[in-house]
């Protein structure tokens, strides 16, 4: 080997050494992506919604789980929590079950003029179905946004 | 018998006021996950701001559910290896409380005020369903109810196992911390 192969080798180790250090410390630091730039992966009313889960629920969580969902419907009511944060309630008010979408932090303050009655379409993230007999079955979105009608 | 029916409406009403103001939930309650190991440089820990609970305040029977895909955690790695190879959740997606506060007797639900409470009942969480019981508190301000208890569970004891090469920043031992702002139910 001659002197010139063992430099240009070197060189080559340390550039992936760097280049893997790089990238390692860049997947560490990944900080979640914007929902509102994810399009979303289904678009569908509150009841179609409500009524998958009710009806499989182990289906419904193998088609939704983890995707950014659309979900269009009346708003129920819109509460805010202690901290300011915002969750949009959708669906029928003559029912227990509801979608419940609650607001990213940085989207948050687009759910301030939302009332009761208003049309509204909501992206977010499913993060499941909470069946409770008692206080009614709620599909849970997270992260949410706003997508203006 | 008008006077009859008149008494055993009211009383039936009365019932029902009394039956609907024994319980007490909510739909928006915070549980914190939390299994940073003492020596750990960062913090591993979730947060879950959708949590439904509901509290009995007759029989102090509570239990409380919460999905497993809706922790937030500060980085998106950590939150994808929690989801992924330690919780399951895509096959385990709840977690279930079902138990009751064992000192139900000496809260006084209709006085503002701090009550010690002992917790007790089955934590399912990961497929496996285990005996639980801690220390937690009930605090009772303007007619509503704030219960909040520390759950410290083994990671082994629900089939959660940590790798050897993150042993060290992962805590054998995990808080789970509730805090739940009740209001009655109607």
């Amino acid at each position: 080997m001659t002197r010139k192969t063992i430099k240009y080798s070197f060189i080559v180790v340390v550039l992936i050494i760097a280049g893997s250090v790089f990238f390692a410390f860049k997947e560490f630091n990944r900080t979640k992506k914007d929902v509102a730039d994810i399009e979303a992966a289904y678009t569908l009313s509150s009841n179609d919604i409500i009524s998958a889960f009710s009806s499989d629920e182990k289906a419904a969580n193998l088609k939704f789980l983890d995707k950014t969902i659309a979900i269009n419907g009346l708003i129920k009511s819109n509460d805010k929590d202690e901290q300011g944060m915002y969750t949009i309630v959708l669906g029928d008010s003559a029912s227990m079950s509801s979608v419940r979408c609650r607001m990213d932090s940085i989207h948050n303050q687009e759910a301030i003029n939302l009332k009761t009655g208003m049309p509204i379409t909501v992206k977010g993230i499913c993060t499941g179905f909470n069946a409770d007999e008692m206080l009614g079955s709620d599909v849970i979105l997270n992260r949410c946004t706003i997508k203006i009608n | 018998m008008k006077k009859i029916s008149i008494a055993l409406t009211f009383l039936i009403l009365c019932l029902q006021a009394a039956h609907a103001q024994d319980k007490f939930f909510t739909k928006s309650g915070k549980i914190n996950f939390n299994a940073t190991a003492p020596a750990s440089p960062e913090k591993i820990e979730g947060i879950n701001k959708s949590v439904t609970c509901v509290v009995d305040t007759k029989t102090g029977n509570m239990q409380f559910a919460v999905l497993m895909k809706g922790f937030e955690f500060e980085r998106a790695l950590m939150e994808e290896h929690f989801n992924e190879n330690y919780v399951e959740s895509n096959v385990y997606p709840k977690t279930e409380f079902k138990g009751a506060i064992s000192n139900n007797a000496t809260v006084n639900y209709t006085k503002d005020g701090v009550y010690p409470v002992k917790v007790k009942g089955k934590l399912s969480m990961h497929g496996e369903t285990r005996e639980v019981e801690t220390d937690g508190k009930i605090t009772v301000k303007a007619g509503k109810i704030n219960a909040s208890a520390v759950f410290s569970v083994t990671l082994t004891d629900y089939k959660i196992s940590i790798p050897a090469l993150v042993a060290d920043k992962i805590a054998k031992k995990a808080n789970i911390i509730v805090d739940c702002s009740l209001e009655p139910l109607k």
